[in-house]
């Protein structure tokens, strides 16, 4: 069953769309520290927060490798398995770069993937409002909170 | 940079375990692995050596539970210790929201503990962080160790512990100070959430 998740609704519209045309499984748009901003399909197939944060990790160190090279950073990343493959890419927007993982399996290929990721791009980038204002999330008094968190975590 | 959703009221955290080879970094993490409810923990991801060494990161996400009203998740990072590694180690340190120094207690490796917090210092400062804003826990490991070849915690805060920040003995190894160092830094990076921003 495919399930969605977005921490900001404004993604969710265009991944949504981008998965049925490219025949994606599982989608991911997240921060370039691996922060899950939202994710659409089939959410089992791989442990979402993992791939995240190995997709980012591959992300940075070819980014990185490709400023040794002295060239821009590389524009998308693609391996083909036997049952699936993965597409990994980034692009820029008002709300800073934004990185995106797709997994694909059989029914698709990378061309497809490729060529609505283009759109899906596009789409974002009209759709991001700006950054929001930085204000005080938690309560001055969270400390309470914290401890009896804590205290059921490490039993 | 934390992550807000105030629509289901979520918070995720990026902490990263940092300090020189062999310090207990992945220790820490492996540690808080066996310990949390399954429930409350996520698949550790260990990107490491056919020696065990860390060559890229281990990645550990735990829910911390409900605070004011937010789920909060952290996500718990170690970077590879070796000097060999500084490129990696950039890397994963991108958009930490706080930051555990895990040192080696050990006399004979101050001057590594001295050499991987500079070390964190200029990496923080090349991503326009100042070392003296982040919040930081330094975790004095190995304090199990025969007395003869370690130093005291009031030693080890006279040459490391520049910014008073808090400062945890640790033996990571049986868990003795891995729960406190884990409170002290989730008080010192929700406690940035808690505050207005200054006008």
């Amino acid at each position: 069953m495919k399930s969605t998740r977005a921490i900001e609704p404004w993604v969710l519209e265009p991944l949504e769309r981008f998965v049925v045309e490219a025949g994606a499984r599982l989608t991911l748009v997240m921060t370039p520290s691996g922060q899950v901003i939202a994710q659409h399909g089939f959410a089992r197939a791989v442990d979402v927060m993992a791939a995240a944060a190995l997709g980012a990790g591959i992300i940075a160190s070819t980014s990185e490798l490709a400023r040794m090279l002295e060239q821009a950073p590389f524009s998308a990343l693609n391996q083909k398995g036997e049952s699936h493959g993965i597409f990994l890419s980034g692009f820029d927007s008002v709300r800073g770069q934004m990185l995106v993982l797709v997994v694909y399996g059989a029914e698709s290929s990378v061309g497809l993937v490729q060529l609505f990721f283009e759109e899906l791009v596009e789409e974002l980038r009209a759709a991001a409002p700006p950054p929001p204002e930085h204000r005080a999330v938690l309560a001055a008094d969270f400390e309470r909170d914290l401890n009896e968190s804590l205290a059921t975590l490490f039993r | 940079m934390s992550l807000v959703n105030f629509t289901t009221r979520e918070i995720t955290c990026k902490i990263v375990y940092y300090g020189p080879g062999r310090s207990g970094k992945t220790t820490n993490l492996q540690y808080v692995y066996q310990r949390v409810p399954e429930e409350r923990r996520g698949r550790m991801v260990s990107l490491a050596t056919h020696t065990d060494r860390t060559l890229f990161f281990d990645f550990l996400p735990i829910e911390l539970g409900t605070i004011s009203g937010f789920t909060t998740r952290f996500q718990l990072y170690t970077v590879p210790g070796q000097v060999y590694y500084n490129a990696t180690r950039k890397l994963v340190l991108q958009g930490a929201d706080g930051v555990v120094f895990v040192g080696d207690s050990q006399a004979r490796q101050l001057d590594e503990n001295i050499t991987s917090l500079q070390n964190l210092q200029h990496n923080l400062l090349e991503q326009g962080i100042d070392v003296r804003t982040v919040p930081l826990v330094l975790q004095y490991n190995k304090q199990d160790l025969p007395r003869d070849l370690i130093l005291t915690v009031d030693e080890l805060d006279d040459q490391l512990n520049f910014r008073s920040v808090p400062s945890v003995p640790a033996a990571a190894v049986s868990g003795t100070g891995v729960f406190e160092t884990l409170k002290a830094i989730s008080e010192s990076v929700l406690r940035k959430l808690s505050e207005e921003p200054p006008q």
